[in-house]
């Protein structure tokens, strides 16, 4: 009981401070590779604090209680999400449960971005739907490779079978679900090329416009968290998780490195051919993937 | 007390309604209100008490049986409850309108009629109720007049094709068994050729597909949910539609039998595996054709079609679970949709029957409570974890992906994705965004409009973070179909394949946003701002339609625009256009002369002659 408590205490905390290193990082890895130097890595942290303390504007209720949401959402996935043994709440729905969960805060942000009656919002929302629906198509059809692998939905059974056995990226229907969602990390992450709902310099960083002070402070944390949750999603299900945190973190920091540095180099796709590309390649190896997971079964 | 009464006083209030409404407005909306309430205390005494009566056995030597068990009360209690919310919402809604006693009676019989359904236990009383249903709804579609004409005449009519393919079902049979008893069928089709129980499940599939609007089946539906004065919409997509998934039950799991239904036709070619193929494309194409809608209404209806489709692929697979999920999403669709209808129909209410979505927005602050509803809704409609129908969506996902059909489970799934995007719009350019300047001084939906969305409200919550209530409930009903019983608890289901616990997911998520909140108190004090002080980049602001509404989703439409053309609606009017066309021509014989009528007959009878000469045959 007290072990468990203390989990439930524990991984949004450890969530929240891999999160943040990663959105240092981000910015340094990425300044390196422009030939900048970059700001130190704390930099997130030092500017978390100073917009608590800065004022800020509200267009009312829902502007505030979106927000809200969606932290809280995404401080629950984490909870559902093994971070290495660590699995706070396992028995409680599974990966279908966490995938909707995971709704809760683009949801949130987009009903609090609702009411800041601001077209660069709207085009914000609009644009960051439209990626999702994108991205959901390969990434439903990854999880259900993995699911019907396993026969299971709960997260925590996959990661124990690829303990007994192997990697799922190295085995062999699965490897194509697993680069399929390599492919889209970057879309569900909403870096770059995929960051065209913030697009600061066509729509003023579209939903987080009318934000500052706390909300902005806020709305960084909720980045941090998703930085964390798509990753460890990754690396659960398909580099067999791991046995302790330490290299848990070690496995993600490889594949957000990785990932940075493929798409770092890459200009902003347009709205278009951003759901063009998803419904493309990755959708093409999710859906192969599923197949030969059927087909492996009967 | 008995089944009789139940109905007695649900078809005699309707009639008393009509004739009341003639002496005094306000005495005639106390007993329409009066008259629903007591049908849900009529209906809830009956839990739990399963009877069969014959309660008249003239009418052609068969039986007409009312029969209540767990199955038909849980409709019941819908259908009861549903109706008296969506009459108690009527009260403002319709007072300016006209002809409203034969409003308040229709819905009545409407409601009635449905009851009547529900509690039948032979075919034919079903069959007269179901006929009752039918025109009622049809003159209800069609009250506002104009557009609505056209639609209810297209209600009507595939309703017709619907209601023969039935008789046919129900003649045959009669045909092979001599009786047309519920219970007394069910016990000797068993021994039924499997080809014989396919032609029954087909031509009943028929009727209740119509109904259910399962595609290709489905076009009558979004026009009539448009036209359709609101409160009524509400019932008609809440649970009039959803007589065809009562009627699918009914035809699969209590007449033919679960065994007999899933061994109906060879390998892929059985019956509920099309069914549930079926299923799969009603949730994935209308639920992108609403992504296209700009009428609220229109948006709505859309999604009854693609949520229908969900309660489809739970039932088809004859598994607990299945089952449990279709009946329970049905429930669950209808609180929600009927939510949302009223939502829409408060706003309507307000702004003269305005319901195109370009030209709303920002009534949250005017409106709150239809904002609540309007929320809630949707939340239950997309299935957001904490509202009910996540509840029952995962347990279909659930069965789709362990009986290993993860293609239907990936159709299920990006419904609900495309779900996200056009409900948010729905949402949004509503409630969220620049307040118009004309509907500045708008007020706030009168008392009688809040009662029912609250109500509602509390009810989507409920059997979100508590499913228990209903589940244990409709385990009965799968168990007395004979599948086994599955391991509820009040806040989910337990099972070796994954376990549902609502509970935690509550308390995380209620632990988690106490803790956010009082980080967001901790910061420094927001100001209020109006809405008209948002950045501009130093542009001047206008005062009207600043937010972005109209073609909302534009990329994604030009993409998937030219996918989705209703090419099934295209195909049945161009039947109906052709066949008007025959009519037109066959019309021109008769001219009216009596000389050509005489050129007719010695026309006829000379090719009579020439027959008879030729080949001899009389």
């Amino acid at each position: 009981m007290v072990t468990k408590v203390m989990q439930i205490i524990l991984s949004p905390v450890l969530a929240l401070i891999v999160g943040v290193f990663f959105l240092g990082l981000a910015r340094k890895i990425m300044a390196r590779i422009h030939w900048r130097y970059g700001p130190p890595l704390i930099q997130p942290v030092i500017d978390m604090i100073r917009l608590f303390y800065q004022k800020s504007v509200s267009h009312g209720r829902m502007f505030d209680l979106g927000i809200i949401l969606s932290l809280a959402g995404s401080i629950v996935v984490v909870l559902f999400l093994p971070f290495g043994r660590m699995c706070p709440l396992s028995g409680s729905g599974g990966l279908l449960v966490i995938l909707y969960i995971m709704l809760l805060a683009p949801l949130g942000i987009a009903l609090s971005g609702g009411q800041g009656a601001n077209p660069n919002i709207s085009i914000g929302i609009s644009r960051k739907l439209i990626l999702s629906l994108g991205y959901e198509v390969p990434l439903l059809l990854v999880l259900l490779a993995v699911m019907t692998r396993y026969k299971t939905i709960s997260i925590m059974e996959v990661v124990s079978a690829q303990q007994s056995t192997s990697w799922s990226l190295i085995s062999f229907p699965l490897f194509l679900s697993g680069l399929s969602y390599f492919l889209i990390l970057p879309a569900i992450l909403g870096i770059r090329p995929f960051d065209v709902s913030s697009a600061p310099q066509e729509i003023s960083s579209g939903p987080m416009v009318e934000y500052g002070g706390k909300y902005l402070a806020l709305a960084t944390i909720e980045h941090a968290f998703v930085l964390f949750i798509s990753i460890a999603l990754f690396v659960n299900l398909f580099l067999g998780g791991a046995a302790n945190p330490v290299i848990f973190f070690v496995k993600m920091l490889v594949v957000f490195v990785l990932g940075l540095c493929i798409n770092a180099v890459f200009p902003r796709f347009r709205i278009e051919q951003a759901v063009k590309y998803l419904w493309n390649w990755p959708t093409l190896l999710a859906f192969l993937g599923l197949i030969m997971t059927l087909v492996i079964r009967s | 007390m008995s089944l009789e009464l139940l109905l007695i006083v649900a078809f005699g209030g309707a009639l008393l309604t009509y004739l009341l409404g003639k002496l005094s407005h306000k005495v005639r909306d106390s007993l329409a209100v009066g008259i629903s309430l007591v049908l849900v205390v009529f209906v809830a005494y009956f839990y739990g008490k399963p009877m069969e009566k014959t309660f008249y056995s003239g009418f052609f030597g068969l039986g007409l049986v009312l029969r209540s068990n767990m199955f038909s009360w849980f409709f019941a209690i819908a259908i009861s409850s549903l109706g008296a919310l969506c009459t108690i919402f009527s009260l403002s809604y319709m007072k300016t309108r006209e002809r409203t006693d034969f409003y308040y009676s229709m819905m009545l019989l409407v409601n009635a009629a449905m009851l009547g359904i529900v509690l039948a236990g032979d075919l034919v009383s079903f069959y007269i109720f179901w006929e009752v249903m039918s025109w009622s709804t049809f003159l209800l579609i069609s009250y506002n007049r104009g557009p609505a004409l056209a639609a209810g005449m297209k209600y009507i009519i595939m309703s017709i094709i619907g209601s023969l393919a039935m008789l046919i079902g129900m003649l045959s049979l009669y045909a092979t068994y001599g009786t047309l008893n519920i219970s007394e069928i069910s016990a000797v089709i068993t021994s039924a050729s499997s080809g014989y129980i396919l032609f029954i499940l087909i031509i009943f599939g028929i009727a209740f597909g119509i109904k259910n609007a399962v595609m290709p089946l489905h076009t009558w539906l979004p026009d009539s949910y448009a036209e359709a004065p609101s409160p009524f919409t509400a019932i008609l997509s809440g649970m009039l539609t959803r007589m065809g998934v009562y009627g699918f039950v009914l035809i699969m799991y209590v007449i033919v039998g679960a065994a007999s239904t899933l061994n109906s036709g060879p390998g892929i070619l059985k019956f509920n595996y099309i069914l549930a193929w079926l299923g799969a494309v009603t949730i994935v194409i209308p639920t992108f054709i609403a992504m296209l809608q700009n009428d609220a209404k229109k948006l709505l209806a859309w999604h009854g079609i693609g949520q229908g489709g969900y309660m489809i692929l739970g039932i088809a697979f004859g598994t607990s679970l299945g089952v449990a999920g279709g009946i329970f999403h049905t429930l669950n669709h209808a609180i929600y949709i009927v939510l949302l209808f009223m939502s829409v129909g408060a706003v309507q209410y307000r702004t003269n029957g305005e319901r195109d979505l370009n030209s709303l927005g920002g009534l949250i602050k005017k409106m709150p409570i239809a904002f609540i509803g309007g929320l809630l809704g949707i939340s239950g409609l997309i299935g957001v974890p904490l509202t009910n129908g996540f509840v029952s969506k995962w347990l279909i996902y659930k069965t789709l992906i362990v009986e290993g059909y993860p293609f239907l489970a990936f159709a299920a799934l990006i419904g609900t994705w495309g779900t996200i995007l056009s409900v948010y719009k729905f949402l949004h350019n509503m409630f969220l965004g620049q307040l118009p300047e004309k509907y500045k001084d708008i007020q706030k939906s009168p008392l009688s409009m809040q009662l029912p969305m609250i109500v509602l409200s509390l009810a989507i919550l409920l059997f979100g973070i508590l499913p228990g209530i209903p589940l244990k409930v409709i385990n009965e009903i799968g168990t007395s179909f004979g599948f086994e019983s599955l391991n509820v608890t009040l806040w989910g289901i337990a099972s070796e394949t994954g376990t549902l616990n609502t509970i935690n997911i509550f308390s995380a998520l209620l632990v988690a946003g106490t803790i956010v909140l009082l980080l967001f108190r901790l910061g420094a004090k927001s100001v209020p701002v109006s809405q008209e002080d948002s950045y501009a980049a130093g542009a001047h602001i206008p005062k009207d339609k600043y937010h972005y509404t109209a073609e909302f989703y534009n990329p994604l439409y030009r993409m998937i625009k030219p996918f989705l053309r209703d090419v099934i609606d295209e195909f049945y009017y161009g039947i109906a256009v052709s066949v008007q066309r025959l009519c037109d021509r066959v019309r021109h014989i008769y001219v009216g002369d009596v000389g050509y009528y005489v050129m007719y007959i010695i026309l006829f009878l000379a090719l009579l002659i020439f027959v008879q000469l030729k080949w001899r045959s009389w």
